[in-house]
């Protein structure tokens, strides 16, 4: 009896290792051709024939007319803090008032805001566009950043359903004692969901930080400096750059994965916490 | 109460916005106008042969210069777009820093953008009005930015006449309809046979035949892009098989199917068989360069470095091979290509906008852009002053060589016609032929 078990737990890991194997390759190619010193694609080889720290030193330290890495983590980093905190704010306050608050028609303004989220954003890009030309914020970051956070608020929905748990006698008893609704939500709710609002964060960063086709298409400056990390990094793909430049981008792609590992390093206790916590009472 | 602010706003940002557009074309219409009123007429035909009339117009381009600055108040903002190649932008940034000293009495801000010629028009048809004033783009894109409108037309010269100094050729793909649209500018986008002449002679790069049998010899390989359209064309228009716009100037004909074309898809078949030609894209064949399996490969001047670098002094260019049709010796054709420098009608400074596009253009830039990059000018005298292995290939080349005039659905029917052909799966030649012609002549939507 003993013994299948050991074998089924066998078989089921070898299977497991394969597949693992299988989703990695892609990832160790990208990270061993990032220290490769060959600059273009090589295919006949997995692991590069020379290794070398120069792509990173290139990509961080001797920016060019092509590819202008510090440029672009910088708007990266912009649009992503910005976003992350308005955001943030946004989705945490459109929860609160959903989850604690009684006003009329809150269901309804529930359920319109969940139908308007299942539309697609792609639908609405290019009416975006022209907003936003129309008030002279296309080719510039603050742009971006309005449009990454502005629809934000209808993302409350995990958010909600956790507010959902807090015993709503702890809002009550403050509320004897004089608390404004703001009172309540930066004193009582905000602390007592933490794991909550660190799901939130890790989310609101990294869809602008990841983004490619907004960035594309608010973005219309040609001037390398004006890009960030996404707009960037595709634009040395084009066939008359690869050769030169493809290990520099695959430089670019480990770096760009360092700051998100570190935003789930901090904070992964929590993360687990917020998915799982927010699932309990939709 | 709410609901009435939210719609007295949104009235509010309609009428703005309906303002800003109504304001915005006209400062362009008013634009346009200009500098065609204050430049001179130049009229391509007369201006070529006498030396008075060419002093005439020194003087005449004078006036409009400083016509030009004495309407030009406060800063001029343009931007130029050019290849993305580091070489390009380093070579256009002293031109534009040449530029800037040469007409010092105004303030200039220039910006120069990255973007590929290959995708220009994609990049300008989408927001006209926020495109750039001046941009460096691939010839095949001239019909769809003229029929845009978003070129500004080669009626006003000031400082030479782009007709008269460049190439017929080149003045050829940048005219529609006896109107010049753009300045040209290089004249090498287009393919010859590059390899390693320590292990090919010449007579084995002569015919391709030869050129198997060599690599077979060998052990190596040699390479072209059968499942690309832009190299496959060759083979056809070699044999004189016909593909190219109709008369709408957006959809094709194509005449691949017939009796010369089937012999033609045979011939490449035929060529494919050997286990020593091998279809492969830009990107795979450098490396393969590199690894020294490869040692003949079709490719054009933008990828001469890199094949320098894989096969050192032993590097050497030739125009196309033959191949065998029906047991006579065919030339194989190309498509010929030329980087043109167009002025955005929209632009809010066209005068500067031109005057821009002339300096970039001219005898000097050209050279200096040639030298700079591998590419071969479209100047007459600049290509004269200008020598290089590809160069002289594709000049070899370039009586075989067509302009690139097929709609947009050539390119995959013709793509998968070639990897069919390469692959052997077209057991049955003529209908794989009649499936490729009516994708390529399939109307365009």
């Amino acid at each position: 009896m003993k013994a299948k078990r050991v074998v089924g737990s066998f078989f089921r890991h070898l299977l497991l290792a394969i597949l693992a194997f299988i989703w990695l390759i892609p990832i160790v190619w990208l990270f061993v051709t990032s220290f490769s010193t060959d600059p273009g694609i090589r295919t006949t080889h997995f692991f590069p024939e020379h290794w070398t720290f120069l792509n990173y030193q290139k990509l961080l330290f001797q920016p060019d007319t092509v590819a202008n890495f510090p440029a672009w983590f910088k708007n990266s980093m912009i649009i992503g803090i910005f976003t992350c905190i308005i955001s943030s704010a946004f989705v945490l306050m459109v929860s609160y008032a959903f989850s604690c608050m009684r006003f009329p028609a809150r269901k309804k303004l529930m359920s319109f805001s969940i139908i308007l989220g299942m539309f697609p954003g792609v639908l609405s890009m290019i009416a975006i566009y022209f907003v936003l030309k129309m008030f002279n914020l296309t080719d510039s970051l603050a742009g971006l950043i309005v449009v990454y956070s502005a629809g934000s608020g209808l993302g409350f929905l995990i958010c909600k359903g956790f507010f959902d748990t807090i015993p709503a006698s702890l809002r009550e008893s403050a509320k004897i004692e004089g608390a404004s609704e703001l009172v309540v939500f930066t004193r009582i709710v905000i602390p007592l969901s933490r794991p909550m609002i660190v799901y939130t964060v890790i989310n609101a960063f990294l869809a602008p930080w990841m983004d490619f086709v907004m960035a594309k298409l608010m973005i219309r400056s040609k001037d390398p400096a004006d890009w960030t990390v996404a707009i960037g990094l595709y634009n040395i793909l084009q066939k008359t750059l690869i050769g030169q430049y493809f290990s520099i981008f695959c430089a670019g792609g480990v770096i760009v994965a360092i700051p998100i590992s570190i935003l789930f390093i901090i904070m992964q206790k929590f993360y687990v916490e917020g998915i799982t916590g927010g699932a309990v009472k939709g | 109460m709410k609901k009435k602010l939210v719609a007295v706003l949104m009235t509010a940002a309609m009428a703005v916005s309906l303002a800003a557009c109504s304001g915005a074309a006209e400062t362009t219409d008013n634009a346009t106008e200009t500098p065609a009123a204050e430049a001179t007429e130049t009229p391509a035909a007369d201006t070529a042969e006498e030396p008075a009339a060419e002093a005439e117009i020194a003087q005449g381009s004078e006036d409009a210069i400083s016509n030009l600055i004495a309407a030009t108040e406060g800063t001029v903002d343009l931007t130029l777009w050019c290849s993305e190649l580091e070489s390009y932008q380093n070579t256009m940034k002293e031109l534009v820093d040449e530029f800037k000293t040469t007409y010092s009495d105004v303030d200039f801000n220039i910006t120069i953008g990255a973007q590929s010629e290959s995708t220009c028009k994609d990049e300008i048809l989408k927001d006209v009005e926020a495109a750039a004033d001046v941009f460096v783009f691939a010839d095949d894109q001239l019909n769809e930015l003229v029929q845009a409108g978003a070129l500004q037309a080669v009626t006003a010269t000031y400082t030479f006449d782009p007709v008269a100094a460049n190439g017929a050729g080149a003045v050829n793909a940048a005219s529609l309809n006896g109107v010049c649209y753009a300045y040209p500018l290089t004249a090498s986008n287009g393919y010859f046979l590059i390899y390693d002449k320590s292990l090919l002679s010449e007579e084995d790069v002569s015919s391709w035949e030869n050129l198997v049998a060599a690599c077979e010899a060998q052990g190596k390989k040699c390479g072209f892009d059968f499942a690309n359209g832009w190299y496959l064309y060759g083979f056809f228009s070699g044999a004189g098989c016909n593909c190219t716009l109709a008369e709408d100037g957006v959809n094709n004909v194509c005449d691949w199917n017939g009796e010369t074309g089937l012999a033609v898809a045979e011939a490449v078949k035929a060529l494919c068989s050997s286990d020593a030609v091998i279809s492969i894209g830009d990107a795979d064949a450098r490396a393969q360069a590199k690894d020294g399996d490869l040692i003949a490969y079709v490719d054009g001047t933008w990828a001469i470095e890199d094949f320098q670098a894989a096969y050192g002094d032993n590097l050497a260019c030739v125009k196309l091979p033959t191949f065998d049709v029906n047991g006579s010796a065919v030339q194989q054709g190309s498509f010929a290509g030329y980087k043109l420098v167009g002025v955005n009608s929209y632009s809010k400074n066209v005068g500067w906008a031109m005057l821009l596009a002339e300096y970039i253009t001219n005898e000097a830039s050209q050279l200096k852009i040639g030298a700079n990059t591998q590419e071969g000018p479209a100047n007459i005298n600049a290509a004269s002053q200008i020598s290089s292995p590809a160069l002289s290939a594709l000049g070899a080349q370039s009586a075989y060589a067509d302009l690139q005039r097929v709609g947009g659905n050539f390119w995959t029917p013709a793509g998968t016609l070639g990897q069919s052909l390469y692959d052997g799966t077209a057991e049955d030649v003529q209908k794989a032929l009649d499936d490729a012609v009516a994708g390529i002549t399939a109307a365009a939507e």
